[in-house]
């Protein structure tokens, strides 16, 4: 195992971004990109591979003082709850520039931003210190403004400032709890510490923190994390965001962006969760349900294809919402599987989107049809990838819903029967309704000359469906760790000088 | 005779030597080509290491009878005055040549000691003195290119900038009147609050010419049109170093001389505080104008910058809140270090946005049919001028307090002794205030980005490249490693509190 593995994991794609931005020709910048992130891809594969999946205890651990008189330091370290996020971000990044390889507007620029954004996501997935965290959590928001900014649609100005103002006041909020914890927090000696894990620790002492302050603090770290996954109703930002971003963004958007959100109720909210009013829960496990419902339903009721994946991703990180309010064993896993296996089918679902609309020229369903006729592996693949995401058992989607449900019904009854009820064949009518009324049927005579796309795009796409059957047909290589963050989650949470490891 | 003891004055000898040689030597000289402006350059830098040789001097050095304190507040802003204008003048360099140069790098220089006297007076009158002559060098910098609009920002500069002399000054001699004295400590010594009502007014005078001079709204209308109107790189001076000059004063006056009136100064400041954030930020979002944007923007940090002052008044003299390494540090203290390294992040931030608004003015010039400040010329930066666009990009993130950059941290110590001091109210309109201002900050990024660019690649000119990317350093330098930064905010600050 090399040291500082986490560190190299942040610095080498921030070295690709630079390196990739000062690059003249595209075949430079993809290759430096490619380089770098496949660079990535070895290091939290042999971190997977020296990865204790039994322990509670955080591994990897690096701490370094970086503003004493702050009480911030440089901690970087991943447990069973952040490395597979770990593992995603890698991987998506890596198949991403495989499927940008042709992209020829700014590709110095373009790719250098995939790697920006791929060094903001592992951050916020390591970050053991608030402070760092939040200028993770921040630093992300620039190279996706820029990339739908720059390569979006049509109405890409609205929606790259929305995004960035939408999350940015959302982050901000959850700046402000984080603040409430640092100033009200003292250690021993008079100073303060932004030491996550020491924060945390601290709220569950109710001498410290009175309740009344924890449920305000509570609000503000919620509101942070929900707009981020994103939970009804702070969702708006979300249909423009994907509807405006180009492929590659709306990739990375979904499959690590949106995971964040989910990385923070794990890491922050459930520790807290236990300390608070009971009515949170009432209230998450409603905003979950809401989300898992409504994102069906007006998936159901869109006409583009970008916008219906768009809200299936609602609906689909409503699981994670539900299965973490549930507290529960199998429910925790089940949302942390939920996490992993939506990032990765998601990437296939946007993938074709923007595929059908670069080859095609729509993404308007009622203006497509028969497309199956003329891009055989094409459909073959996004065929493959809208069942896992409608949950076909064999694949991950399915492994990670059930157990959410099966979890969940223990200590949510209703909520989980109603998801059952309202949401599992609406997700299943959507997915079918758009793949029978796009690709199959008899062919359209205006798309009599179109064919399958590039090689490298099916290449990324088939990588995707082959990871989601891995994992759909041996959940345990990932399920394993989720299994001990899940108990570790439930569990008062210990420093890092309690773990032993600094 | 032995000048050695004289030493800690140096920066400000070599200074007026070098403004009054620049003078004679352009008067000799038919074109002097870049010299004045090396001359300059080499000035500063040799000013800014005397500065730098003397930053953390203690005990305070006291010269001409008990007029002139060099300490470290004062070497705190003589750095952030000699780094603007030197980044100033690196700029100047590709624009001020030749013929003329001698004027404009003279008067800069002049500007540049008078801010340097007002940091480190500790009497009524060298501070007015001090003020003057950084007054009347930046008014007629404020009108150097003769154009109608330099006239016209130039004059309402003066006028209004005469008017806060004249109310500072009324109000110093009432202070004298009650007082007998015009030197802070003695000042602070007086029984104040036995004077009646005529030390409110005295108090209301002098705050009201020190509000004008740091763009507080009600007192900021002249600043928009000034930045607006003036040479590009002289709104850099304004903006960053002269503005600056308002808030060591008033630092200076309020917590030495009229410590006594705290509570009455604290109420003010609370309310000139919110205010002048909430609309200036407001006022920014509608503006078309970047260096109008960039004014506005600057009125709302000097908002920020108030807070330092408010919590100052609340929490004087209070327990310690909390450790810095391991020393104990009470809230005033925390919000004086707060205040002065936004002052230094905010300097620095503008110097970069106004220099990179100066690079677009020449680069788009006179073939522009709008202004050449209009932010449609700033569409397509990004590929026209590749390192200006990218420059300004960190200085809108950073002046929207973005971490990791100068102007977060600023926030972050400043806006934390609030919410020591108790006041959240004020930290938390600050915060949603640095939401909002994002809004017109963002504007002009996907101005440079997002649009479709204007007109073809343009060339860079070397100077304001420079300088541009050396204040980006800068920038994010104090961001990343803040903490020798924040120790040595720390230090100055305690010279204005009791021991």
């Amino acid at each position: 195992m090399i040291p500082n593995a986490i560190t190299w994991m942040i610095a080498i794609p921030l070295i690709g971004a630079v390196i990739t931005f000062l690059t003249r020709s595209r075949a430079q910048a993809r290759m430096v990109a490619l380089i770098a992130s496949i660079i990535a891809l070895i290091l939290s594969l042999q971190m997977y591979l020296g990865f204790d999946k039994t322990s509670k205890s955080m591994q990897f651990v690096e701490n370094y003082q970086w503003i004493p008189s702050l009480g911030v330091n440089y901690t970087v370290g991943v447990d069973g709850i952040a490395f597979p996020l770990i593992l995603l971000s890698t991987i998506v990044t890596v198949l991403v520039i495989i499927y940008s390889w042709g992209e020829d507007k700014n590709p110095n620029q373009f790719f250098a931003l995939l790697l920006l954004n791929e060094v903001g996501v592992i951050g916020v997935f390591t970050s053991l210190d608030f402070f760092l965290f939040y200028i993770f959590w921040e630093i992300v928001l620039i190279p996706m403004y820029f990339l739908i900014g720059i390569w979006g649609g049509p109405r890409k100005d609205y929606a790259a400032i929305k995004f960035f103002i939408y999350t940015h006041v959302a982050s901000l909020v959850m700046l402000l709890a984080i603040f409430a914890m640092y100033f009200t927090y003292q250690l021993p000696d008079g100073s303060r510490t932004f030491n996550m894990l020491v924060l945390l620790q601290a709220t569950q002492n109710p001498a410290i923190f009175p309740t009344s302050l924890l449920n305000l603090i509570f609000i503000g770290l919620l509101l942070g994390f929900l707009v981020k996954m994103p939970a009804f109703p702070f969702h708006t930002w979300l249909p423009d965001a994907h509807v405006e971003a180009p492929t590659a963004g709306s990739v990375v958007l979904a499959a690590l962006l949106l995971k964040m959100g989910g990385y923070g109720i794990f890491r922050i909210i459930l520790p807290i969760l236990p300390n608070v009013d009971k009515v949170f829960v009432t209230i998450i496990a409603i905003i979950a349900v809401l989300s898992i419902v409504y994102g069906a339903f007006m998936a159901l009721a869109q006409k583009d294809i970008k916008k219906l994946v768009a809200y299936s991703s609602v609906s689909h990180m409503g699981f994670v919402t539900l299965g973490a309010v549930a507290f529960t064993w199998m429910s925790i896993q089940g949302a942390m599987f939920q996490q992993f296996s939506h990032g990765i089918i998601t990437c296939v679902l946007f993938m074709s989107a923007g595929t059908i609309q670069h080859v095609v020229g729509t993404r308007i369903i009622p203006d497509l049809g028969g497309l199956a006729d003329r891009m055989p592996k094409f459909a073959v693949l996004m065929m493959a990838g809208f069942m896992a995401s409608l949950g076909l058992p064999g694949m991950s989607g399915f492994v990670a819903e059930f157990m959410v449900l099966t979890g969940s019904y223990a200590t949510l009854p209703v909520y989980t029967m109603i998801v059952v009820f309202l949401s599992v064949a609406i997700t299943a009518a959507y997915h079918l309704w758009a793949m029978q009324k796009a690709m199959f049927g008899p062919i359209l005579k205006k798309y009599l000359d179109v064919h399958d796309p590039h090689s490298y795009e099916l290449f990324s796409m088939g990588m995707i469906i082959l990871l989601s059957l891995l994992f759909g047909i041996m959940p345990s290589l990932i399920t394993d760790i989720m299994g001990t963050a899940a108990y570790q989650v439930m569990e008062p949470v210990r420093t890092l000088v309690q773990m032993g490891v600094i | 005779m032995d000048f050695g003891h004289y030493a800690p004055l140096w920066p400000e000898a070599l200074l007026t030597v070098l403004s009054v040689l620049i003078v004679l030597l352009g008067s000799l000289m038919k074109n002097s080509g870049k010299l004045m402006g090396y001359l300059s350059l080499a000035g500063l830098v040799a000013a800014l290491g005397l500065v730098g040789s003397t930053l953390m001097i203690s005990p305070a050095a006291i010269f001409f009878f008990d007029t002139i304190s060099v300490d470290s507040f004062s070497q705190f802003f003589k750095a952030v005055f000699i780094i603007v204008s030197l980044l100033v003048v690196i700029a100047s360099l590709s624009k001020y040549t030749g013929k003329g140069a001698d004027e404009f790098y003279a008067l800069l220089l002049f500007a540049t000691v008078g801010m340097m006297v007002v940091s480190s007076s500790i009497d009524l009158v060298t501070l007015f003195v001090g003020f003057e002559l950084a007054s009347l060098a930046t008014y007629a910098l404020s009108a150097f290119d003769k154009s109608k609009k330099n006239l016209e920002a130039a004059m309402k500069y003066f006028i209004f900038g005469s008017v806060s002399s004249a109310f500072m000054l009324f109000g110093f001699s009432l202070l004298y009147g009650m007082t007998g004295s015009t030197r802070l400590s003695d000042i602070a010594n007086a029984a104040l609050t036995s004077f009646g009502p005529a030390i409110f007014v005295a108090l209301i005078f002098v705050v009201a010419g020190f509000a004008f001079k740091m763009a507080l709204v009600p007192f900021h209308m002249w600043a928009p049109d000034t930045y607006e109107g003036s040479p590009p790189l002289v709104s850099a001076l304004l903006a960053s170093g002269s503005k600056k000059m308002g808030f060591a004063a008033a630092f200076r006056v309020l917590l030495i001389a009229l410590i006594a009136l705290r509570l009455e100064w604290y109420l003010a400041f609370a309310i000139l505080a919110a205010i002048t954030m909430t609309l200036g930020n407001l006022a920014a979002c509608w503006q078309n104008n970047v260096r109008r944007i960039l004014a506005y923007s600057s009125i709302a940090q000097a908002g920020y910058i108030a807070i330092g002052f408010v919590v100052v008044g609340a929490a004087y003299g209070s327990a310690p809140v909390t450790t810095f390494n391991g020393v104990a540090i009470p809230a005033d203290q925390l919000a004086i270090a707060g205040a002065l390294l936004l002052i230094l992040a905010h300097a620095l931030m503008k110097t970069g946005a106004f220099v990179g608004s100066a690079q677009v003015a020449s680069m788009v010039g006179k073939n522009s049919e709008v202004e050449p400040d209009d932010i449609s010329n700033y569409a397509g930066l990004g590929r026209r001028a590749p390192i200006t666009a990218f420059c300004m990009t960190i200085f809108m993130f950073a002046l929207a307090g973005i971490p990791p950059s100068a102007g977060y941290i600023g926030k972050f110590v400043l806006f934390s002794s609030a919410i020591y001091a108790g006041l959240l109210w004020i930290a938390l309109l600050a915060i949603f205030n640095s939401a909002l201002s994002l809004y017109y900050y963002l504007r002009i990024i996907s101005y440079m980005y997002l649009k479709e660019p204007v007109g073809p690649r343009m060339p860079e000119a070397k100077g304001y490249v420079i300088a541009l990317v050396l204040t980006l350093i800068a920038v994010v330098w104090i961001g990343v490693f803040p903490n020798n930064f924040i120790d040595w905010a720390l230090q100055a600050a305690a010279v204005l509190l009791p021991q």
